[in-house]
């Protein structure tokens, strides 16, 4: 086979609907929370794991037990991860929306980055992602199903911030496994990478003030990206009829521009 | 595991500087952005205590946005030494 892709130029893939069930990686707090309650609001069904199950996550459960799925399960932890895929699906119906979003940061010169800390970074930030996606397209093929996913990148992938180089390295990777992935595809999963600019909390907590108070005064909208304005992209390549494909959506109000 | 004294790591801040035609002053409270060193030169530091100590010196960038100071740079990596 001269062609390795799924991609049949010949002819058009029917439009991949709109995502019912989906997966959120790292849903305890901050923006992967926030993507898990915004998707539940939306009426769909979710399951989120986290290392830890945060009282919000427990909450939000509580309060759709029908619709929602939640554990503690390590990203890493590849065997506990197909568990909770095979345990969600039983709860929630086939999983044909993923959201890739457990990450851990990095606030050290790369020169003084233990070793064990950069490979954890990789391990988590980078393989964990790719064993997750190739797990739920695996079922999601095995069973003639489409569906779409999207990788919560940064926009470290693209521009270069000093502490952040192993976290960089893996946000970079996955935008390009994005658009490997949509090629790979054939556009019967659609797979997007929005790429947040920093956020005036969590990972913003690893840069100074100064380098805060550059990126905001290089920022046209005046302000660094919150949570709630990534919402509607996220939402948008889960639903939406876009055409939209192997793409990094950077949302930052242009401050990398 | 070999520790440097204080007065040790001095010297090697000196010659850190002493490379790029500058001067380490003998006060403490000396100011790092006026006498130029900078974080990478922070860096070359503590790789020059790794070489003699022959420990790999890890941390966070959140300790080294404190120090502002030479008596900064001293106590932060002489107490880096310690388990």
């Amino acid at each position: 086979m001269s062609d390795p892709t799924m991609s049949d130029p010949t002819t058009s893939a029917p439009p991949v609907s709109p995502s019912t069930v989906v997966l959120v990686s790292g849903g305890s707090r901050g923006l992967g929370l926030a993507i898990v309650t915004d998707l539940l609001d939306a009426g769909l069904r979710v399951a989120a794991f986290a290392r830890t199950v945060t009282p919000e996550l427990a909450k939000l459960a509580a309060n759709h037990p029908d619709r929602s799925h939640v554990g503690p399960v390590d990203v890493t932890d590849l065997a506990a991860v197909q568990a909770f895929v095979r345990a969600a699906e039983q709860h929630l119906g086939p999983i044909d929306g993923l959201v890739n979003n457990a990450a851990v940061g990095q606030d050290s010169l790369h020169v003084h980055t233990a070793t064990a800390d950069l490979a954890g970074i990789v391990e988590t930030n980078l393989t964990a992602p790719l064993q997750l996606t190739r797990l739920v397209v695996r079922r999601m093929l095995a069973q003639g199903r489409r569906g779409r996913i999207v990788n919560i990148t940064s926009i470290c992938g693209q521009r270069g911030f000093p502490g952040l180089v192993a976290y960089s390295a893996t946000k970079g990777g996955m935008d390009a496994a994005t658009r490997s992935l949509a090629r790979e595809l054939g556009g019967r999963v659609l797979v997007n990478a929005v790429a947040p600019g920093f956020f005036a909390s969590e990972m913003s907590a690893v840069l100074g003030q100064t380098q805060l108070d550059q990126i905001v005064r290089r920022t046209p909208t005046g302000h660094l990206t919150e949570p709630d304005e990534v919402l509607p992209v996220v939402r948008m390549l889960l639903r939406e009829q876009t055409n939209i494909n192997g793409q990094v959506l950077v949302v930052d109000g242009a401050a990398s521009i | 595991m070999t520790e440097l004294t204080r007065a040790r790591i001095r010297d090697l801040m000196g010659q850190v500087l002493a490379n790029q035609g500058k001067v380490l002053p003998d006060d403490d409270d000396a100011d790092l952005r006026e006498i130029g060193f900078r974080s990478l030169d922070f860096s070359e530091l503590a790789l020059r205590v790794e070489d003699e100590t022959d420990e790999e010196l890890n941390f966070d960038a959140a300790g080294l946005r404190r120090i502002a100071t030479v008596g900064d740079v001293l106590d932060f990596l002489a107490d880096l030494q310690r388990p």
